[in-house]
């Protein structure tokens, strides 16, 4: 069976325009994809049936018997931590929320370790953005900095920006001038019209100088600021003052080095500046594909986008104490419930080592670094192939994914509905 | 010798992000890009393993090089490998300092972990798929 529109499943793009075909319960083959879609919608490598850690061996056991212990460990604990989130889809990050709140839990998604810092900028100053519709149809100056689109984003530029034609921009590739601002050389600065090499740690002072030369002050930039020289960022501020329209995207690059979310709302005021001068917008590389959706359910629902602590009955929120590597690394929580992501591979070794003491339960469909932190894993069908749900693109489009087959794996909704169940009826 | 570590995406590591378990992810989460002059002063080739330490830890990883790269400034893509020794110090914001962690660098002869065997020494049970 051949499906059009599919949306991918991957990265924050949402690429809304694959054709898949199935055979089966199986995807033989994916067109327009790019390396990481094939690899999603072709990989066949799941977690075949519920797995609990029993001495220092694996079992399996049946997905009554895990729902039901899952919800005792979660029951049992003083301060249990609901972690991930981003794999899945709006619907079921719902129920999370709701759980989080019977339990008087700790519930945080991987934006913590993405662009949690991005999202405390715009907290302070706003978020001047647009949708990925209006960039790829007007802008004639893109900015990527700290971000390496081929990499982490593989058809942002074919689809949005360099090689991509808009309404008022007719042969992007030559009248798109792209900057790529980065520590490194890589793939997308090659492509760049202008590639700016910030010396590690450096992109707040220039930012700061491309904000004061946006101003007015050429006059008091000095000939090199943290590896860019003084012509360099004369001429990427020209650029950027001459543009029609002009997007700045921006990736872990700045979230995660010195300064992090005071370099992003350096980054936000100077587009500011530049709206002075024409319309300049500003929007977040968002990786891991519904992590913008599981900002939104989570604000919805508690008013704060990340890092949402119930333990007063009420929702309190506070980055740096609420948040999960802090949680972790600071030998607080009693339990984990972690759902749709991989914190075993992605926070560093202190906390993979509180995840390996508490009592650690991951529902994902494969299994993953924290697999073997874990006490249990729940296998549940893919969000966006076999299971079906509402995931937000990174500049903020709601947009609905298919069920492409109907497999044998419950989704992430029915296994969470259970388990809110089992916890709500014992806590009355 | 002394370095600057960095981490990020890498296509590769995205694109074996659901087989965490396989040598492919392991080749690539492992893999330690640095300067051909740096790895030439160290004696080092392509493929060679050595030993990054910083404050937080120590791990062996395999040597790739990559002259987009100055001197001084070693990178590794996201994963099990990198945080073994990135710091879990947030400065109050959530997120540690995943893009500069002082390491230094020396070749050894000892094997690069798996992912398993890794998880393994952070208490760990390893699951063998």
């Amino acid at each position: 069976m051949r499906i059009e529109d599919v949306v991918c499943s991957f990265c924050g793009c949402l690429c809304d325009d694959l054709v898949v075909e199935v055979e089966g319960t199986r995807v033989i083959n994916v067109e327009n994809g790019c390396t990481l879609a094939n690899e999603k919608f072709m990989g066949d490598h799941r977690l075949e049936a519920p797995i609990r850690r029993s001495g220092g061996k694996w079992e399996k056991v049946s997905y009554e018997e895990a729902i039901a212990e899952t919800a005792g460990i979660l029951l049992d604990a003083d301060r249990p931590l609901l972690y991930g989130w981003s794999g899945t889809y709006g619907e079921a990050q719902t129920i999370g929320v709701h759980l989080a709140e019977v339990l008087g839990a700790v519930i945080d998604n991987t934006s913590t370790v993405c662009h949690g810092p991005s999202i405390m900028a715009i907290q302070e100053v706003g978020h001047p953005g647009c949708t990925l519709g209006q960039v790829k149809n007007r802008a004639d100056v893109v900015v990527y900095w700290g971000a390496n689109p081929v990499d982490a984003h593989p058809r942002h530029m074919s689809r949005y920006t360099t090689y991509c034609d808009g309404f008022f921009v007719k042969n992007a590739f030559r009248e798109r001038k792209v900057v790529v601002v980065d520590v490194r050389e890589t793939e997308s600065s090659q492509v760049a019209d202008e590639f700016v090499k910030v010396n590690p740690g450096g992109d707040y002072a220039v930012l700061s100088a491309l904000r004061a030369i946006v101003r007015g002050k050429r006059d008091i930039i000095p000939p090199d600021v943290e590896g860019v020289s003084r012509e360099q960022l004369f001429r990427v501020a020209d650029m950027c003052i001459a543009a029609k329209f002009g997007a700045f995207f921006f990736g872990v690059g700045l979230t995660m080095a010195p300064g992090k979310n005071k370099n992003i709302r350096n980054a936000i005021e100077l587009t500011e500046e530049l709206n002075r001068h024409t319309k300049f917008t500003i929007s977040p590389m968002r990786g891991h594909w519904n992590v913008y959706g599981s900002n939104e359910v989570f604000t919805w629902i508690t008013g704060y986008p990340f890092a949402v602590d119930f333990a007063r009955g009420i929702a309190f929120y506070n980055p740096g104490e609420t948040t999960s590597v802090d949680i972790l690394r600071r030998g607080e929580c009693d339990a984990c419930l972690v759902v749709a992501s991989d914190p075993g591979a992605h926070f560093p070794r202190a906390c993979a080592e509180h995840l390996a003491r508490i009592p650690t339960v991951q529902i994902d469909p494969h299994v993953n670094v924290t697999t073997h932190l874990s006490r249990i894993q729940i296998p549940v069908a893919v969000a966006g192939i076999d299971a079906e749900g509402t995931a937000y693109r990174m500049d903020g489009v709601p947009i609905r994914t298919r069920k492409l087959f109907q497999g044998r794996y419950p989704d992430d909704l029915e296994v969470l509905e259970k388990i809110y169940a089992i916890v709500k009826e014992a806590k009355g | 010798m002394k370095f600057l570590f960095n981490t990020g995406r890498t296509i590769r590591q995205g694109s074996y992000v659901e087989r965490k378990n396989a040598p492919s992810y392991r080749e690539e989460a492992s893999a330690i890009r640095m300067n051909p002059v740096d790895m030439f002063e160290m004696m080092v080739e392509e493929g060679d393993r050595v030993r990054v330490k910083s404050s937080t830890g120590e791990v062996v990883m395999k040597a790739r090089a990559d002259p987009g790269l100055v001197r001084g400034r070693v990178f590794c893509s996201l994963g099990p490998y990198a945080n073994h020794i990135v710091s879990p110090e947030t400065h109050g914001t959530g997120m540690p300092d995943f893009k500069v962690t002082e390491v230094e660098i020396e070749p050894t002869q000892d094997p690069v972990s798996s992912v398993a065997m890794l998880m393994g020494q952070c208490g760990g049970v390893p699951y063998e798929d």
